[in-house]
């Protein structure tokens, strides 16, 4: 069986949220709504599926990486295409949900062998 | 094995009326706070700030709250009240002080936080970074995180700057409680850490700025050093070579899972190299930090100290190299330049100003005595944690290395906060846990902290005279901005001036202060203000504002009468028109 069968639901809602959410983010939402979609496509989500690579069972030590991994690599994503000139906010939405698919597929493949 | 939170307080689903009470008395006094901050009448006249203007209300709001955080703490034989009320009424603390200023008005306080959503907008506007504009472009991976934000959450930029303390002060508290945990396994001592870092935060750094952003990065790097990536530490063989070194190699990871401590090495080594390119001071915080750490045995990966140092020299050889072309490290080191630039220049004004500044510093100093007693009851008690101790004062190494214009003594104070903070605690609290405070204990904790929370409202909205700006002045300001054509001079009066949010690269900026070297008697003053406006071949714009006149007089630049004289005499010059004014301000326009 492939390890996107294996893998628990959890991980495949972030995978497929983080989809649509980007996909809403792109399209545009009406400001709050829009608001609450890009902060979640750009920081929790990524946050989250990052997070749960590292063995953490601990919730607020939990917490606290959902926030600090996904603020820290949208700056990462961002910084990097202001150097390289090819800024703008939907190639950040774009990068930040292709970082989380892959985080849940990374995922996936942990939940499949363990 | 590591963890944080093990028992800090119950989670049972049935909540005690105790604990009913106190989340209703937090509700009831954020509720009397809200009230009696939207009452006060902008703009602030007093020398004080907004602890003269607000009313009593609002003081018996913090007394209130203080008193159910408190008896929530002191909770039972079990421990203290259950996790949600003390969440909710930790909640309420950061928006009853940090949220005090939104309560009061709807413009963000201070000039820096609308200089940040300007680089913000300028870096949205190029879509790509030169560092030749100035310093923030060498550093600017905050700015970066800041326009992406703005761009896809649609914000209004000025409402996320207005509520920048609130989330700031949140973030950071979240990073305190996880790395307390590593420190203590005292619950009621973990909440008090929190309470005491609020109460001693007057240092106003949370507002929306690369130094806020950096400074939670650092904590959570702190929460990895101190728990997964901690090192158990060895027995001490003596100073002899062959002693360290047996000392060193004998350390053994706190954190037995290796694939935890991999994903916290991992992490950090993320974390590390976003510090460095958001902020300029932080990197160097906790390069001094974690070396120090590790040199006492008490950090697993031997080598981090090393990769943070080499992140750290190639950010500034290459990216940041620009600006280190012309402003080089140690150009304003010294521990007499830094006294003289964070404590002398700054003991100056009007009385009620030199006041705040002195209960600034009474603060503190009270929170340090506070923090050492604690450190010795903790030795004589033989469970004294070194690395709190360390945590503590090691930032006070990078106190003579840079006068950072002024703020390093602020920087330094607020980046020992947290430990001493969770030192000052073991005095508040001496026993070891288990043990309940007594009801006349709890008595004292009430009123000790109502005091601490009258100076650090005192000491952070101190200058709130000409920090908080009337709307008159944001409208002036935007007028100002509108009105002068791209290339021309904007010019004000002085520091703080709400400007740049939405212009940042189309004009020469300039306060009369620096441009008279703070001399703005209009003898001086006016003149080389004039022909600096003449002489700019698309003229200038210049600002007389409320504020900026309190500004200069209450920190003692200037007498009250001279900004007018000088307003007087640069308005009957040739070329020169009132192009705007209300109430609080007046912009003229100076023909090239």
């Amino acid at each position: 069986m492939s390890a996107m069968t294996l893998a628990k639901r959890p991980t495949i809602i972030l995978g497929l949220a983080a989809v649509v959410l980007a996909l809403l983010t792109l399209v545009g939402l009406p400001t709050p709504l829009q608001t609450v979609a890009a902060v979640a496509v750009l920081i929790l989500l990524p946050g989250r599926a990052l997070a749960q690579l590292t063995p953490v069972t601990d919730l607020a030590l939990g917490t606290l990486l959902v926030l600090a991994l996904g603020l820290a690599t949208l700056t990462a994503v961002s910084t990097a295409m202001f150097y390289l000139a090819v800024w703008s906010w939907q190639a950040c939405v774009i990068s930040m949900g292709v970082i989380t698919i892959l985080a849940c597929i990374a995922r996936a493949r942990q939940e499949a062998a363990s | 094995m590591t963890s944080t939170l093990d028992t800090p307080s119950r989670m049972d689903l049935r909540w005690k009326p105790r604990d009913l009470w106190c989340a209703l008395a937090g509700a009831g006094s954020l509720a009397l706070v809200v009230w009696a901050a939207s009452t006060v009448a902008l703009p602030v006249t007093s020398d004080l700030g907004l602890v003269a203007a607000l009313p009593f209300p609002f003081w018996a709001g913090v007394l209130i709250l203080n008193a159910a955080f408190f008896v929530a703490l002191r909770g039972d034989t079990e421990g203290p009240a259950s996790r949600p009320v003390m969440i909710w009424l930790v909640a309420v603390l950061v928006l009853v002080l940090f949220g005090t200023a939104a309560f009061v008005t709807d413009v963000p306080r201070g000039e820096v936080a609308f200089r940040h959503l300007g680089i913000a907008n300028a870096l949205s506007g190029m879509q790509q970074i030169d560092p030749n504009i100035d310093a923030y472009f060498n550093w600017p991976g905050f700015f970066a995180l800041l326009a992406t934000v703005l761009g896809a959450t649609g914000l209004d930029p000025v409402t996320l700057a207005l509520w920048a303390p609130v989330l700031n002060v949140s973030l950071w508290l979240v990073a305190i409680a996880v790395l307390t945990g590593y420190l203590t396994r005292d619950p009621r001592r973990r909440w008090l850490v929190l309470w005491l870092f609020c109460l001693g935060n007057w240092q106003d750094q949370d507002y929306l700025s690369p130094q806020a952003f950096g400074f939670f990065l650092y904590l959570v790097v702190l929460a990895m050093v101190l728990g997964p990536l901690a090192a158990k530490p060895a027995t001490f063989h003596g100073f002899r070579p062959a002693g360290l070194g047996q000392w060193w190699r004998e350390r053994t990871p706190a954190e037995p899972r290796t694939g935890f401590r991999l994903a916290a090495l991992v992490v950090t080594l993320l974390l590390i190299p976003v510090i460095t390119a958001s902020h300029q001071l932080t990197p160097f915080m906790l390069l001094v930090v974690i070396t120090v750490l590790t040199l006492s045995g008490r950090v697993w990966p031997g080598r981090l100290p090393l990769i943070a140092g080499l992140v750290l020299v190639l950010w500034l050889l290459y990216p940041a190299s620009t600006y280190l072309a012309g402003h080089p490290l140690l150009e304003n080191a010294g521990l007499q330049i830094a006294a003289e630039a964070n404590v002398v220049d700054r003991v100056n004004g009007t009385a009620g100003h030199l006041l705040v500044v002195q209960l600034r510093v009474g603060l503190t100093v009270l929170l340090w005595a506070l923090a050492a007693l604690g450190a010795v009851l903790e030795w004589r008690k033989r469970r004294l944690d070194l690395r709190i101790v360390l945590l503590a004062a090691t930032p006070l190494l990078l106190f003579p290395a840079q006068a950072y214009g002024g703020e390093m003594l602020i920087r330094v104070s607020l980046f020992a906060l947290p430990f001493v903070a969770l030192l000052a605690s073991s005095v508040l609290l001496p026993g070891d846990g288990s043990v309940r405070p007594s009801a006349r204990a709890v008595g004292a904790l009430v009123l000790t902290c109502f005091l601490l929370a009258v100076l650090t409202v005192t000491g952070r909205f101190g200058n709130a005279q000409y920090d908080v700006f009337t709307r008159s002045e944001i409208d002036a300001v935007a007028a100002a901005e509108q009105l002068a054509p791209p290339g021309s001079s904007v010019i004000s009066a002085a520091h703080p001036t709400p400007w740049r949010s939405q212009s940042y690269l189309e004009h020469r900026y300039r306060t009369m202060d620096d441009l008279c070297r703070e001399d703005l008697s209009p003898q001086t003053c006016g003149p080389i203000v004039y022909n600096y406006a003449r002489h700019n071949p698309g003229g200038a714009h210049l600002i007389f504002m409320r504020s900026t006149e309190a500004s200069v007089v209450l920190q003692g630049d200037n007498s009250p009468g001279e900004f007018t004289e000088l307003e007087e005499w640069i308005s009957m010059q040739n070329g020169v028109q009132l192009a705007f004014s209300n109430t609080d301000a007046r912009v003229y326009r100076v023909a090239p």
